[in-house]
């Protein structure tokens, strides 16, 4: 929560997909990388992967482009989230976000992102390698 | 039913005639999928005394259950056909990303019929199949297909065939990626008899759990007892090389097509530190918690710049032992068999075989148009090619090791393989185990992917006189997990003498092992001890929903591999088809030899626990009890 911040190390990354998989079967009941929240790029001949989701930005340029206000800032979770009640599928937000972290919901006809699991990440606690995870924000300064 | 994408494709290459046939609850339940699927469909769909090599021949590629899940190592797709190479069930199983896509595409399995008239791929993409002109793709090795296809159809996974199945050569693999594949049974050449060159495939629709909650609990638990095996860190971080030292011991590797002990300098080219020199990042299958597979790159000389795949043990008993190769040169030749599309373990058994009937004088230069040396890399590169290609004296080896000895006179002696499959890593005078039992009695001929006691112990290598018994010699705590019938592994397993019963071990082996293959799981050591059919089935119906008990997934692994016995019974599979090379009872490697009677002893006792007859039968009882009453003899 408050005080915390996802990390990924793209080094420790093997490209197993699990993140995707449990990430979609705990916030959509279904396996599907369309809808997680978190996604592995692979380079399969290189043999390098990496796994993205919101970058959490503190001007989030999703926030500014939403214009039915169904985005907004979490304080706690230091991310910005959808308000899915609000939200028109205008894509606005999809087209704005520079990283492509934005995701639309085909069926629902709303946006959707990473929300940390509210907080308990759940692609953190399945990744075995380490390339995924939610320690205190002091730590991952310290480390730099 | 959840978890299945509910349906099976069929295309006929001949018509382009597309049929769909519905995945329905009771072939679930009975095939579980993967192998499951494919050997019921290649019984059904393939008519009796097909040539491998006709339009006839049906190439089907079977997702396995749980792949689409989270289930750990849950990512693995079986491709069939008649083989090419035995005659009989040809069968391989590859990992990647190609069942996550297909099940995600709306497919369960694909039934591939017929002959294109000219070369084609296909094309599916969430439930929408093309054939389409493979012009500029055919003709290029599986790398440059793979880059184009991979440009033209983003996030697309891809099998394909590389020159050597355009060529039909009887030994050629499907590639699956870049670095994986179907290697064994010449599922390549299929795929090139029918002037296929990829099936493409685009999928992401996603599949729905039966039970979310009950699939996530079912995952953390199979994590948690991968995870607490003692194999797992050193194959997480090793992968399969861990392997390489203790077979090297107990002069096990096949060595120079079988004709000698282990090399004295096998550690230079065997084991951990390979890893150390030569591996850069792992490399993992959907939903792996291993990521037994490294990336290798060699950085300097005449093979600098080379990225592969490889450092695992296949590749290495094939190529550093069998045909005597470096370990650079072993890398190298991973690539260039990537590349082209062929088996690794029949292409360095080709090599061998070739460069001893050349050391002996059964063929010379004048027939090769080079020498031929144990070691010597630019011969064996250069026969590679040959092979590939069909080029020379290389269009008599792309036959197989069995076609080839009858072709070339005096050769016979020197063709290791059982059932026309060319032997693989394990030489079982070195060693004789379940595993290599498991070699005679496998299914799809010589080869050691089919059997393997989850309890296999590399620390011993000691059997009883009448080789009927292993060591066992691991912790009461193992037994205890083991996941197994109690009353069967009161049996298999004797704690007094300390030793398993090689004929029941096996039997169970196989069936464990046809039920991974059928619910898509891997079986690397750590899964294989790990994982049974008791957690199997709460994954299977927390994902499925198809209510079925443990005791009814081995009923259905064990009904698969019968059924596939009965397809190789009705293709002209007979009893002295399960019998080793005469080189592994006649010549001793360091002092031993296996004895034929008591062999055959165990092979005998097999048959009796399998519910055959002595001459591999299923007996009427064992049919009926299997509800195969459609295929019997």
């Amino acid at each position: 929560m408050e005080g915390q911040v996802i990390t990924f190390n793209r080094e420790k990354c093997v490209g197993c997909g699990t993140c995707e998989m449990i990430c979609s079967l705990v916030n959509e009941g279904i396996c599907s990388t369309r809808l997680s929240r978190i996604r592995v790029v692979r380079f399969p001949r290189e043999a390098r992967n990496a796994p993205i989701t919101c970058a959490a930005c503190e001007n989030a340029s999703c926030l500014l482009a939403c214009v039915a206000g169904a985005l907004y800032f979490d304080e706690s979770l230091g991310m910005p989230r959808v308000n899915s009640e609000q939200c028109i599928g205008c894509r606005q937000c999809n087209v704005s976000c520079p990283f492509g972290h934005m995701n639309f919901h085909q069926e629902k006809d709303i946006a959707f992102k990473c929300e940390l699991c509210d907080g308990d990440p759940q692609c953190a606690q399945f990744c075995w390698t380490g390339a995924i995870e939610y320690p205190e924000k002091e730590q991952v300064l310290l480390k730099d | 039913m959840q978890g299945y994408a509910g349906k099976i494709l069929e295309i006929n290459l001949s018509t382009n005639a597309q049929t769909i046939y519905v995945l329905d609850e009771d072939m679930a339940r009975e095939c579980i999928g993967g192998i499951g699927f494919n050997a019921r469909i290649i019984y059904d769909h393939i008519p009796p005394g097909t040539d491998a090599l006709a339009p006839e021949n049906v190439l089907v590629f079977g997702v396995g259950a749980l792949v689409g899940s989270p289930f750990p190592t849950a990512s693995r797709t079986e491709a069939s056909a008649k083989s090419p190479q035995t005659g009989g069930f040809g069968t391989s199983n590859s990992g990647g990303f190609f069942g996550i896509s297909l099940k995600n595409a709306g497919y369960d399995a694909v039934i591939l019929k017929g002959r294109a008239s000219d070369p084609v791929y296909i094309h599916i993409n969430n439930g929408q199949v093309e054939v389409l002109d493979a012009e500029g793709i055919w003709g290029n090795d599986a790398w440059e297909a793979l880059d184009i296809l991979r440009a033209r159809h983003y996030g697309a996974e891809i099998a394909l065939i590389g020159l050597a199945g355009e060529n039909q050569v009887r030994f050629a693999s499907i590639e699956n990626g870049y670095y994986d594949g179907w290697g064994r049974t010449g599922l390549g050449a299929v795929m090139g008899s029918k002037n296929l060159k990829a099936v493409v495939v685009n999928g992401d629709m996603g599949l729905q759990p039966e039970s979310p909650r009950a699939l996530l609990k079912t995952v953390r638990k199979a994590q948690d007892l991968i995870k607490a095996t003692t194999s797992y860190v050193p194959f997480s971080s090793y992968g399969t090389m861990n392997a390489t030292i203790p077979y090297g011991n107990f002069n096990a590797v096949s060595t120079h097509n079988f004709s000698r002990e282990t090399l004295p300098d096998w550690k230079a080219v065997a084991g951990r530190q390979i890893v150390d020199t030569y591996g850069t990042r792992h490399i993992a299958c959907q939903s792996c918690i291993i990521a037994c597979g490294h990336l290798a790159e060699i950085n300097e000389g005449k093979y600098a710049g080379t990225q592969v795949k490889a450092l695992e043990i296949t590749p290495t008993t094939s190529f550093s032992g069998n045909a005597g190769l470096g370990t650079e040169a072993t890398i190298k030749a991973a690539e260039i068999c990537q590349r082209l599309g062929m088996d690794m373990v029949s292409t360095g058994s080709m090599i061998a075989f070739a460069t001893e009937l050349y050391q002996k004088g059964v063929i010379t230069k004048d027939d090769i148009g080079y020498e031929l040396e144990f070691g010597n890399e630019e011969s064996a590169f250069a026969l590679i090619e040959d092979i590939a290609r069909k080029r020379g004296f290389g269009a008599v080896l792309a036959e197989g090791v069995k076609r080839a000895a009858e072709i070339i006179t005096g050769s016979e002696p020197y063709a290791m393989h059982i059932k026309g499959l060319e032997i693989p890593m394990i030489d079982p005078r070195g060693r004789w185990s379940t595993w290599t039992l498991g070699m005679l009695t496998n299914v799809r001929g010589g080869d050691h992917l089919r059997c393997r006691n989850p309890v296999e112990n590399l620390r011993y290598n000691e059997n009883d006189e009448a080789l009927s018994q292993e060591r066992f010699g691991l912790k009461l705590s193992v037994y205890e997990k083991l996941d197994m019938p109690e009353d069967l592994k009161a049996i298999a397993i004797d704690l007094d003498k300390d030793t398993v019963d090689i004929a029941r071990m096996a039997v169970w082996a196989e069936n464990l092992i046809n039920l991974f293959n059928a619910s898509g799981v891997c079986i690397r050591p750590p899964v294989l001890e790990a994982i049974g059919p008791t957690i199997l089935a709460d994954a299977i119906n927390a994902f499925t929903g198809i209510d079925i008990i443990p005791q009814g997934l081995i009923w259905s692994a064990e009904r698969t591999w019968n059924l596939i016995k009965l397809f190789n019974l009705r293709e002209g599979e007979t009893s002295v088809d399960s019998r080793f090379p005469r080189r592994f009872y006649k010549e001793a490697i360091a002092g031993k030899v296996l004895d034929e009677e008591l062999v055959e002893k165990v092979v005998e006792d097999y048959y009796e626990v399998r519910g055959w007859d002595q001459s591999g039968n299923p007996y009427p009882d064992t049919v009926l009890r299997l509800n195969l009453d459609f295929a019997k003899r």
